[in-house]
């Protein structure tokens, strides 16, 4: 029923999708899109996924991911030259569909226990309005967790993307509190998640995990190197998360393309507890002209997702 | 004492040259609860920090509770020692070997903790070979580092007389690889005058130094914690108030300390009540000045009640109320009665105030560590309750007790190899009454 | 606990296998006799000059299961009136994706002057042969660029070629502009064209470029029912001048690789004063030994 309505809605991925494969490889510069067919857009059911096809017909197709190249501990200490990337979530569209938490998850062999994203139920006094606060790593431009790292497993490139060498880190979580977002993991066991991955170890793709080492989120550079957007842009039936090169002054979030100044500038987009100033390179745009209230956000989550906003104050007052 | 006229060293010699059945009993005790902390460890290696209570957000548990703790009574024991030498406090002698031995030993143990919170062991080495001047953890490791080095050559220094003296003592039952080491690590020290003016000028420079070292140790142990953006860590205030909690959770140390040698080796004669009124007023003091601190730091956060600051002091007085109450009311006032009154001031009452001291100042590090990681910017949403609220499981707490357990042990074992009284000193100051008289 | 480490492993390895999902085209043999269905999809492009571009996307459905088809062989060829050309066999990539770019000069046209192009994937052993096919009219577009009173301006031509091979407008037809981005197309403006099939656009401001300013434009229309995917580029230094990241100021500088200058000299000063007492009081030590074995040798 939800593939159903979905699809009816104009600009749905569902349509973007059917475009893209049309005008397959016309689409030069978006390499991902035809992939995206493949890899993301992904419902977890099982082992397959479900798809769309050019048909219009929901076909079922086979879970794994794409090889995606994998560059050296070295090589991932430069950043892509000439880039500086910026992530804008539009608080107004999320609905906590979750399929950004579950690309995210899946394409870096996470376990459940571990979120590199996370969807925060946030209201920020007892008047203002309750929202869906999608949550990456902010990849600051003063990261207190690169300054805190005493060994320097975690780096800032040039690119602006903060990463974690796990073959670095000796695992003594000072970054974990350094950061004001908690926005980072800590792998407590060896998850068994991480022997999925066969690939060899690289900090651009933060896989396969390893015991007793600090990871988060990642900006994917190993999709980025490839011409594609992140797993949880491209996965997002919203369009919430856009993505894109901020000296570019552009960002898509797949189906829709924008300057990124003039994004900002008209939706007042702004950017997550400024005042610490540790100057996040997400932008958030405020929750206005909602898509869907945010009871919305409930109905489909599985009791254990559906218990973590049990003591929100919008859960003590509405009782979803 | 002027009749009985024996040396002091005979009177330590059932101490230095056997161990009764208790003792024995004491050290398998010991041993025993080491094991089983070592058991622990080794789950905690091969089933990963799983088996600990620490999760994503809080992330240092009683692990870095004990790990300031045992770190914060060694620098008392070095600040007192060194305060005590250096202003030539008359009474110091009887009690400084114990604050000086309070110092090494906790130097030691504290380390540990750090390393137990650690998720990669194998890779410990990169703190040096990778090691970042940025990062407090570096501060750390070469301040902590410098710090042993600094307190091992006090305490040498210290016991160097004594050394000498064993060495030269006959009358000693001592197997003769004892001897060997006692002669060893003398020197050749004999007393001669240049030798002595060398040894007390060096003594002098490195009392100097421990102090300096130690405070600037407990400092950057605090920046740890104030250099981070969390709300009830980031203040100004951390560094001097970690130092003067340091000193006071020590001094109530050494007074247990006291208390115990004191009974169990009968040294009633030269540890007398005003060595226990001395520390205690020392202890009064800073329990005054920790009171402060404390009071500072709360009412800034309480006064402007920032939304994070507001919540935090919400969760204290909260699920953190009994913890809250014994650390920052009853840890502050109990010794400012029990000393602060004449009447109150019995060798009792002033080493059970210690006792609730020490775990007061304990419970201190605790809600200064927990309830922080619990009050984090972004509210903590998650259903799993081990990952909202921090409980230590049996394998920290078995760690715990295997800490204070090889603080013992080692403290048992030095009274067992050097005089837990500096009895050089103290032959000294009787032939000095016995000129007087 | 054994018990539990072989499931794992099982359970690892059963993953392992379920990971791959791109065939290679000749392997699996026992999965031969199980029903398979093959699916092709084209995609067209027409270029600049003439040349077209055509993907197929090669899909397996076998048991509910949609796979991509590597390594397998595509044809793609041009449909006469009388007779059939190949153009050209590709092999497909991971994706079950076989690219391929050609020109349209002297290839056969219906009446209409619209080419019909097919990808074609034979019978195999194991799978069964399948087909798509496409028609489109070639077109083109064209971009010049112009200044005005200091009104940039962006004019567009689009033009057809009909059965005869004469180059006429396109007129009455919606262009997309488009400024090509590291993961998009940055849409800029859209241009209706009149009957002599030009349209124009003022170029907007703040558009940024490459470091000298300069941007490639594309003209496109797009799913068009006679026309397809047309496209049309060209280059123009109308761009704001790219502007590299510089971390803001002020910065502390405490994130990168070297730590601050007063930092490591506070360090080395606090470092050297107090090992150089700790290396006196050694001293003193040595000293103190030496002068027993003085005070030995004298006596």
């Amino acid at each position: 029923m939800e593939e159903q309505s979905n699809l009816n809605k104009k600009n749905s991925r569902r349509q973007f999708l059917k475009k893209g494969l049309l005008a397959g490889a016309g689409i030069a510069a978006g390499g991902g899109l035809v992939s995206a067919y493949v890899d993301t857009n992904a419902t977890e059911s099982g082992k397959k996924v479900k798809v769309l096809t050019t048909g219009g017909e929901i076909m079922e197709v086979d879970r794994g991911l794409l090889k995606l190249p994998r560059v050296s501990r070295e090589e991932s200490h430069k950043g892509l030259p000439g880039r500086k990337f910026v992530m804008v979530i539009d608080l107004g569209k999320c609905k906590n569909a979750r399929k950004c938490v579950e690309a995210c998850q899946k394409g870096h062999h996470l376990p459940k226990s571990q979120e590199f994203l996370k969807v925060y139920l946030l209201q920020d006094s007892e008047k203002t309005s309750p929202y869906w606060f999608p949550k990456p790593c902010f990849h600051c431009d003063n990261p207190l967790c690169v300054s805190v790292c005493p060994v320097g497993a975690t780096y800032k490139r040039s690119d602006g993307i903060v990463l974690i060498d796990n073959e670095r880190c000796i695992g003594c979580k000072f970054c974990m509190t350094g950061c004001p977002y908690s926005t980072r993991v800590f792998a407590w066991k060896h998850y068994h998640e991480f022997d999925e991955d066969k690939e060899p170890y690289s900090p651009e793709a933060s896989s396969p995990g390893k015991e007793g080492t600090v990871s988060k989120c990642d900006f994917c550079p190993d999709l980025i190197r490839v011409g594609k957007v992140p797993y949880c842009v491209s996965a997002c039936p919203m369009g919430v998360i856009y993505f894109g090169d901020v000296d570019e002054d552009t960002v898509t979030n797949g189906t829709e393309t924008y300057q990124f100044s003039q994004l900002i500038r008209d939706r007042a987009g702004y950017r997550y507890l400024e005042t610490l100033g540790t100057r996040p390179c997400v932008y958030y745009l405020p929750p206005v002209d909602r898509q869907f209230p945010v009871d919305r956000g409930f109905p489909d989550l599985t009791e254990e997702v559906k218990s973590r906003y049990k003591d929100t104050p919008y859960s003590r007052k509405n009782k979803p | 004492m002027e009749n009985e006229k024996k040396s002091p060293l005979r009177e330590f010699a059932p101490q230095l040259e056997q161990t009764s059945f208790a003792g024995y009993a004491w050290i398998v005790f010991l041993l025993a609860v080491i094991g089983f902390g070592i058991y622990a460890f080794f789950q905690q290696v091969f089933k990963g920090h799983e088996v600990t209570g620490m999760r994503d957000n809080v992330v240092w548990g009683v692990y870095i509770v004990n790990f300031i703790f045992f770190m914060g009574i060694s620098y008392a024991g070095a600040l007192i020692s060194g305060t005590l030498h250096l202003f030539k406090t008359t009474w110091r002698k009887p009690v400084i070997r114990m604050a000086e031995f309070i110092t090494v030993i906790s130097l030691l143990i504290g380390p540990c903790f750090i390393l137990l919170c650690i998720g990669r062991l194998d890779k410990l080495y990169y703190l040096v070979i990778f090691g970042r001047i940025q990062s407090p953890i570096t501060w750390d490791v070469i301040a902590i580092s410098t710090d042993i080095f600094g307190c091992f050559i006090f305490l040498y220094l210290a016991l160097l007389r004594d050394l000498a003296t064993l060495r030269d003592d006959d009358f000693l039952r001592l197997p003769s690889w004892r001897k060997r080491i006692y002669k060893a690590l003398a020197l050749g020290y004999t007393g001669a005058p240049e030798q002595q003016q060398r040894l007390n000028r060096a003594t002098d420079i490195m009392a100097a130094m421990v102090i300096s070292i130690a405070i600037i140790v407990y400092s950057v142990l605090a920046w740890i914690f104030s250099v981070t953006l969390q709300p009830g860590w980031h203040s100004t205030i951390f560094g001097p108030y970690f130092v003067i909690a340091a000193v006071y959770s020590g001094s109530a140390v050494l007074i247990i300390t006291m208390w115990v040698f004191r009974k169990v080796y009968h040294l009633e004669d030269y540890i007398t009540k005003k060595h226990f009124v001395a520390v205690g007023v020392i202890m009064l003091v800073l329990a005054a000045f920790f009171g402060y601190f404390t009071f500072s730091d709360y009412l800034t956060k309480w006064y402007g009640s920032e939304k994070n600051d507001e919540l935090l002091i919400q969760l204290l007085f909260k699920e953190f109320y009994w913890p809250f109450i014994i650390s920052n009311y009853i840890g502050v006032l109990l010794p400012l009665i029990v000393v602060g009154i004449p009447k109150f001031r019995t060798v009792t009452n002033i080493t059970l105030t210690s006792i609730v001291v020490v775990i007061a100042l304990w419970l201190n590090r605790y809600i200064i560590v927990v309830p922080t990681l619990e009050s984090p910017y972004l509210p903590i949403q998650d259903a799993r309750p081990e990952w909202v609220n921090y409980t230590a499981t049996w394998v920290e707490w078995s760690l715990n007790a295997a800490g204070v357990a090889v603080f013992c042990l080692l403290f048992t074992l030095a009274s067992k190899f050097v005089p837990i009284v500096p009895v050089t000193g103290l032959m000294e100051e009787a032939k000095k009454e016995d000129v007087l008289v | 606990m054994k018990k539990y480490n072989s499931f794992l492993t099982i359970l690892v390895l059963f993953i392992a296998m379920m990971q791959p999902h791109n065939l290679k085209a000749e392997e699996n043999l026992d999965s031969a006799n199980i029903y398979t269905e093959t699916k092709l999809t084209l995609g067209y492009f027409c270029g600049p000059q003439d040349s077209v571009y055509l993907t197929a996307t090669l899909l397996i459905k076998r048991e509910e299961n949609t796979l991509a088809l590597e390594d397998a062989q595509v044809e793609f060829i041009v449909i006469g009136e009388t007779s059939n050309k190949v153009i050209g066999t590709v092999n497909t990539n991971q994706e079950g994706i076989a690219k391929f770019t050609f020109s349209i000069t002297g290839l056969p046209t219906n009446k209409d002057g619209m080419i019909s192009y097919m990808a074609k994937f034979a019978e195999t052993l194991k799978y069964p042969a399948t087909e798509v096919s496409f028609s489109a009219k070639p077109a083109s577009l064209k971009l010049f660029f112009s200044v005005e009173d200091s009104v940039k301006t962006l004019r567009v031509t689009a033009t057809q070629k009909n059965a005869k091979r004469e180059v006429i407008p396109i007129s009455k037809e919606t262009v997309m502009i488009y400024v090509p981005r590291l993961f998009s197309l940055l849409k800029i403006g859209e241009i209706s064209l009149d009957e002599t099939g030009t349209g124009t656009l003022e170029f907007p401001k703040e558009i940024v470029g490459d470091t000298l300013g300069n941007l490639i434009v594309m003209a496109r229309i797009e799913e068009h029912d006679v026309y397809g995917f047309v496209e049309g580029k060209n280059t123009i230094n109308w761009g704001v001048p790219k502007q590299y990241y510089k971390a803001e100021v002020p910065s502390r500088e405490l994130w990168t690789p070297i730590a601050p200058m007063w930092m490591i000299i506070t360090l080395i000063v606090m470092l050297l004063g107090v090992w150089a007492h700790y290396f006196y009081a050694v001293y003193e030590l040595i000293m103190i030994k030496r002068l027993s074995k003085k005070n030995i040798n004298l006596f």
